[in-house]
């Protein structure tokens, strides 16, 4: 190749930037509005991306963030079981391993090889939510084999025809095939429509304009995050959490530590410490273990650099043997993938927060905080289920701002909650209230953002599930900030309520006129809360944040006669309180209730008959209108 | 096309007060004349530069028997959220909906992300017990002695405009209606507006920041009217006072000063509104309205002669934006204008936009203090616009300036030329904008490619055929005075008024005469309200349509539908109608699967007489020699490099006359650009109708 010709024009750089990133955009909307299926709908439980040939990400949608490995992994893995001369123009490579795509079956990955007069150059990749993959319905999976069908590498298209053998044995292995069918030509139009943008780009600007391009977003975005780096002082960073279990071994704790090297303008994230492989159905595939550290590593280098591609990831290592938590082996359960890789990521930004106060944030409530609610209709016996929630929680303080309220956990981005105008009109719920939970952000000198409280009315009998974490160990602060209040899920049966010292309150049964409740949790505060400025407490205060108490208890605030911050009466206590190591942490939820020793808040759920009975009743009637994330 | 209702002659003066400039556009009704004005708008005293610029105009308010008037006192008090002091009420456990939101984060790795910020804080939102059921049945009365104790918060802490949403108050305003009636009663001079109003769809956050918006922005909007009510009075004027709504419609100055947040977007509207009008005369169907300012380029759609519309907007911004939630013209925007800067980023990477040198300092080529390149210098140094000739030759422009600022800023650290550095951020923002123009064709399910391309605003014509080539549409249609696009739409409108009740109902089990009350309760409305505005209105024309989706999903689509469809209870064309507004939006439909109706639309539009397009004079041959200015160097980059080009003054074309590409037509305040190839043809109203080479 001459000179001349490997000179990259950054004109036309920026412009196949742009074309990439809409391409994406497109790809997007194009299976937003072809998908039925509300997870993909709503949700926007999936992601769609361009790749180079090699399978790394040139551009990926913005849409969870916690897909930003999947499909570039899935693609690795796909070149490697066909190798590159055994795939050809018009394949469609399907797999939902969930070893390799790093969630749960339920994320069918497509992708097809993008060639231009024979020669391999890129693929488009898709991977998104069916709403049903098979597998048992309800309760806690133990293996694989219990959630579904396992689709291995295959071609669902060879050269451009259809695989039939493959497509019927989908059909045959989940409750909805019509759906799935659906799901998965829209999938296949967005990746086309992925190929068909790349190849007129191709057409437009030459092949060696869009690889010179390709090479050159990559440059861009490493240079873009090595400068970052290099901003970071060397050295070794760790960090510890918890879980609160793992769903099976209830109470029992999961560490979580994680290890980071900072050298010159390289990171390496060491997942190694993460606790092993669990019981329950909160493991994940390796991928899942290296986006969690990707996209803390993206928000701590170059949130906002555009389009999301792998050059931001070349000076960062991770290192995450087999068989952790996020790099589970078969036949590990893996249905609720999504919970253990947020707080992983939490503990990546605690880990480095002494070495980059002004970027970390403080931990936030680091869950979906949803329910999944099934019954039938008194008035046509209609069979329905419900995803209750997704209420978005508090997030953590940060260098002079204090945490986002009522914002969704890490792993999600654009996903919206339901109206409660239309969950009335759908479902036989009544919203009694959704607000804001006064106290829950940490205090700190910038405070925890606040978490939510979501309180429901049952108008009909219904069954209710919830598998929410991080009650028990709640989201922490930084630099003598104090946590934030856990999530919590609280059931009102006959009048009488009960508070769980778990949140995974599956398969139970609520009469006419009980009520459950789902509170979300705050973010961590960021800095010592006695040196939070007093204006900004008295705002909190009159803007209902932050209750008198907490004020005097927590950012040592006293108050006069006239119920007015007294100035001179808050510097003593503030004083006296910093003797007195106060005011002190509390990061465990159930060391509270001990403490308060109610009986109420100790029983552990177990399943009840009524709702065995339900569930049998709903295997039997099959899925119509599921939902879940 | 509608017959036009008789009138009595006059004039029409039509005022659109934008950021920078006051547009107006003068229609004489006796001899069809169209004058133009332009004044820089004096934001202290909007109204005395309205007045200026229709003096300039060589018109006078006296004389005028309607006044349609844009402008942007609406939509800068929400931005620069300088409103009322505001209070919200809202149904017990529900005060916080308003800073909850829909718990999205779109900028999904950026952990300073923030939310919407409500124009309410949180100590001003208080809860009242009611609550009514989804079905709009009264579960808990409203606690009316709850509303006393509110009301002396409110006069303890000087509220002086109050926002009344409850639950499912959609399907049964009653106690909003209550509350309004109360807080009207017991607190004179504040400012009270309730949900249903504004808005009878159900989303209660969306609602909620619809009617806070409303509120925050009402005394100040009102006071606006009030002045200009008094000031016309002074004028002399004896005729009608119309404000543009976001739809395009008018509405006259005692409803827009209740249901304030209509005319958020007037200008942008009427830009749409005036391309339909255009497209009614050179019988154009389908086209495509690019409006490029200063910051921002925008672009909507003419499908079947009729404008595509949305039923809400974010203002602010997808990621940070507040909801409102009205019947609007679907207008996609992108922060890509004449003022974008452009840099180099991180070694070598060229970025355009979206900071905006704006009017101040501007370019560095207006010479008013601007250090960063902008795609107008850009233009200058390629020669595309002419420093001599800018704002008429009123001002000169700094070339020197701006090929210094290029070459050393961008040029240079790219190792380009200064003409492939000019050339290339011109390149950038034109496909940022034909990205933009996607956003409103093939994301709504059509092909660019299928449009006409209808450009104006200042910048609009300078980019307007680059833009077409890159989306592969062919023809674009530059208006005359592009500049003054959106006055124009305003003469070209009609009255609206605009009407959504959600009812949600099984098609299957369609209560039809649930339905028709519905309608019928809208339709009452309208035509009341259109008659209150204009008692000598002509026609009225009744349009229906309904939001639809499958059972299951959560979003609907607008189906247009006619009146008659549910005179018959015909379900089954209704839901044929459905799937095929599906298969066009989202390329399928599920024929088998059940339908839902979630609201019902009407919109009663008042017809207003437009003034017809006058003819130019027809040219003697094709060859416009006695328009030609000069020929000069213009740089074309990619598409054939540095051409000796014709420049030619707009107001010498007459019909007929015709132009191959490379050229420039020079006008007050604009300059086409056409490209080596691309052929015009100036038609008999003296739009340019430009079609694409290659």
């Amino acid at each position: 190749m001459t000179q001349a010709a490997t000179k990259i024009d950054p004109v036309v750089t920026e412009i196949i930037r742009n074309g990439f990133i809409a391409a994406t955009e497109e790809m997007k909307t194009n299976l937003m509005r072809t998908a039925y299926n509300m997870i993909i709908y709503e949700a926007l439980d999936f992601t769609v991306g361009l790749f180079d040939r090699d399978g790394n990400t040139v551009s990926i949608g913005i849409g969870l963030p916690m897909f930003i490995r999947g499909m570039s992994e899935t693609i690795k893995a796909k070149i490697r079981h066909f190798g590159l001369a055994g795939i050809e123009p018009g394949d469609v490579l399907l797999t939902n391993d969930a070893y390799i795509t790093g969630s749960h079956l339920n994320h069918m990955t497509f992708s097809v090889p993008i060639f231009a007069d024979g020669e391999l150059l890129g693929f488009a990749g898709c991977m998104a939510h069916w709403q049903d993959i098979g597998g048992m319905l309800n309760g806690m999976t133990r293996d694989i084999y219990a959630e579904g069908l396992q689709m291995p590498i295959v071609k669902a298209w060879r050269a451009g025809m259809p695989n039939d053998d493959i497509l019927q044995v989908i059909r045959m292995n989940v409750r909805m095939p019509e759906r799935a069918m659906g799901d998965l030509r829209a999938q296949v139009a967005a990746v086309k429509t992925g190929e068909k943008r790349f190849l007129e780009l191709v057409h437009k600007y030459g092949r060696d304009g869009v690889q010179g391009a390709i090479e050159a977003i990559f440059d861009h975005a490493e240079a873009v995050s090595r400068a970052s780096v290099r901003e970071i002082p060397d050295g070794i960073y760790e960090a510890e959490s918890f879980m609160d279990d793992d769903g099976v071994e209830q109470g029992k704790r999961i560490p979580i530590r994680v290890k980071i090297t900072v050298a010159a303008d390289r990171m390496e994230i060491d997942l190694t410490e993460v606790s092993e492989q669990v019981q329950g159905f909160y493991n994940s595939g390796e991928t899942a273990g290296r986006s969690a550290a990707q996209v803390a590593f993206k928000c701590l280098t170059s949130p906002l650099d555009l389009p999301i591609n792998d050059g931001s990831f070349r000076n960062l290592a991770i290192v995450l043997p087999p068989g952790r938590v996020v790099s589970a082996q078969r036949p590990a359960p893996m249905r609720w993938w999504m919970t253990y890789p947020m707080t992983i990521v939490d503990t990546i930004f605690k880990a480095l927060a002494t070495a980059i106060p002004t970027r970390v944030i403080a931990g936030h409530h680091a869950d979906l905080v949803v329910a999944n609610i099934n019954g039938r209709r008194t008035q046509n016996g209609d069979f329905y289920v419900y995803l209750g929630g997704l209420i978005g929680g508090g997030w953590g303080a940060k260098l002079g701002e204090d945490g986002m309220s009522a914002t969704i956990a890490i792993n999600d981005g654009d996903t919206h909650n339901g109206p409660s105008e239309q969950v009335e009109a759908k479902y036989p719920l009544l919203v009694e209230r959704y607000a804001l939970r006064t106290d829950s952000g940490g205090a700190g000198k910038n405070r925890g953002g606040l978490g939510t409280e979501q309180v429901v009315h049952a108008r009909e009998d219904i069954m209710f599930n919830a598998q929410v974490e991080r009650v028990d160990c709640r989201p922490w602060g930084l630099f003598g900030g104090l946590s934030g209040l856990g999530n919590e899920v609280e059931l009102r049966r006959d009048g009488e309520a009960i508070r769980f010292p778990t949140g995974k309150v599956l398969a139970q049964h609520l009469r006419k006129g009980d009520v459950y409740t789902l509170r979300s949790g705050g973010g961590g505060g960021y800095g010592n809360p006695l040196d939070r400025k007093l204006e900004d407490v008295d705002r909190d205060i009159s803007q209902g944040y932050v209750s008198k108490e907490a004020a005097h208890s927590q950012y040592g605030i006293a108050f006069g006669a006239d119920g007015q911050i007294d100035r001179a009466e808050t510097a003593l206590l503030r004083q006296t309180m910093r003797k007195q190591g106060l005011p002190k942490d509390r990061p465990f939820a159930t060391e509270d209730f001990s403490a308060c020793g109610c009986a109420r808040c100790t029983i552990w759920p177990t399943p009840d008959a009524e709702a065995e009975a339900l569930m049998r009743d709903v295997a039997a009637a099959g899925l119509s209108r599921w939902r879940c994330c | 096309m509608n017959a036009p209702a008789r009138i009595a002659p006059g004039v029409r003066i039509a005022a659109d007060v934008g950021g920078t400039f006051t547009d107006v556009a003068i229609f004489e009704e006796t001899t069809g004349a169209l004058r133009l004005g332009k004044t820089l708008t004096t934001p202290a005293r909007l109204i005395e530069g309205m007045g200026q610029g229709v003096e300039k105009a060589g018109a006078a308010f006296g004389a005028a028997n309607l006044f349609l008037h844009g402008t942007t006192v609406a939509i800068n008090a929400l931005l620069e959220r300088k409103g009322a002091r505001t209070a919200l009420v809202t149904t017990k456990g529900f005060r916080d909906i308003y800073e909850i939101g829909r718990v999205n984060r779109p900028e999904a790795y950026n952990l300073f992300f923030r939310k919407h910020r409500p124009l309410i804080e949180r100590a001003f939102r208080f809860e009242v017990d009611e609550r009514l059921t989804a079905e709009g049945d009264v579960l808990r009365p409203l606690d009316e002695p709850e509303l006393e104790r509110i009301a002396q918060h409110f006069i303890a802490d000087r509220i002086e405009a109050v926002a009344i949403l409850f639950l499912h108050s959609y399907r049964n305003p009653a106690h909003e209606i209550a509350a309004q009636d109360f807080f009207t009663r017991r607190l004179p001079g504040v400012f009270v507006t309730a949900s249903h109003e504004l808005s009878q769809e159900y989303r209660e956050f969306e609602r909620t920041s619809t009617v806070a918006a409303n509120a925050f922005i009402g005394p100040r909007v009102q006071l606006y009217l009030d002045e200009t009510n008094a000031f016309l009075k002074d004028a002399a004027f004896a005729g009608k006072f119309l404000i543009v709504q976001s739809t395009g419609g008018l509405y006259d100055s005692g409803q827009a000063s209740r249901e304030c947040v209509r005319m958020l977007e007037s200008g942008p509207a009427a830009g749409v509104i005036g391309t339909r009008a255009l497209c009614a005369a050179i019988k154009l169907d389908n086209a495509i309205s690019f409006d490029m300012g200063g910051t921002t380029a925008k672009a909507g759609v003419i499908l079947s002669g009729v404008e595509l519309t949305a039923g809400q907007v974010m203002v602010g911004g997808y990621a940070e934006g507040l909801p409102i939630q009205i019947p609007m013209i679907d207008i996609q925007e992108v922060g890509t204008g004449g003022g974008s800067i452009a840099r180099v980023v991180a070694g070598h990477a060229l970025r355009v936009g979206p900071d905006s040198a704006g009017s101040v300092p501007g370019p560095v080529c207006y010479g008013g203090g601007g250090s960063e390149p902008t795609v107008t210098d850009a233009n200058l140094v390629l020669g595309r616009l002419q420093a001599d000739l800018f704002l008429g030759g009123e001002m000169p422009l700094d070339t020197e300036g701006a090929r210094r600022v290029l070459s050393a800023r961008i040029a240079d650290p790219l190792g380009l030329t200064e003409a492939e550095a000019a050339d290339g951020i011109v390149r950038v923002a034109v496909t940022q904008m034909a990205n933009v123009v996607k956003r409103v064709t093939t994301e709504r399910g059509l092909d660019a490619r299928d449009f006409a391309m209808v450009a104006y605003g200042g910048a609009g014509p300078l980019h307007a055929c680059l833009v077409a080539r890159e989306l592969q549409i062919g023809r674009v249609i530059i208006p005359n005075a592009p500049g003054h696009f959106s006055a124009y739409g305003m003469l070209v409108s009609d009255l609206r008024r605009d009407f959504v009740r959600t009812h949600f109902a099984r098609l299957a089990e369609a209560p039809f005469a649930t339905f028709e009350r519905l309608f019928a309760e809208m339709r009452d409305r309208g035509l009341a309200e259109i008659k209150a505005a204009k008692p000598d209105i002509g026609e009225i024309v009744l349009t229906y349509a309904a939001d639809m989706r499958y059972v299951g999903q959560e979003h609907a689509v607008i189906v247009p539908l006619s009146a008659g469809l549910f005179a018959a209870h015909d379900s089954a064309a209704i839901k044929r109608a459905f799937d095929a507004v599906h298969v066009q939006r989202y390329g399928y439909a599920s024929p088998d699967e059940p339908a839902e109706i979630v609201s019902l639309r009407l919109s009663a539009i008042g017809i207003i007489g437009k003034p017809a397009l006058a003819e130019i004079a027809q040219a003697d041959g094709a060859l416009p020699e006695a328009a030609l200015i000069a020929r000069r160097p213009v740089h074309f980059g990619v598409l054939g490099g540095r051409i000796d080009t014709p420049l030619y003054r707009r107001d010498g074309l007459a019909a007929g006359h015709a132009i191959t590409g490379p050229a420039l037509i020079q006008e007050y305040a604009s300059t086409t650009v056409l490209a080596p190839g691309d052929r015009l043809v100036v038609d008999r109203f003296g739009n340019l109708d430009i079609a694409l080479g290659g």
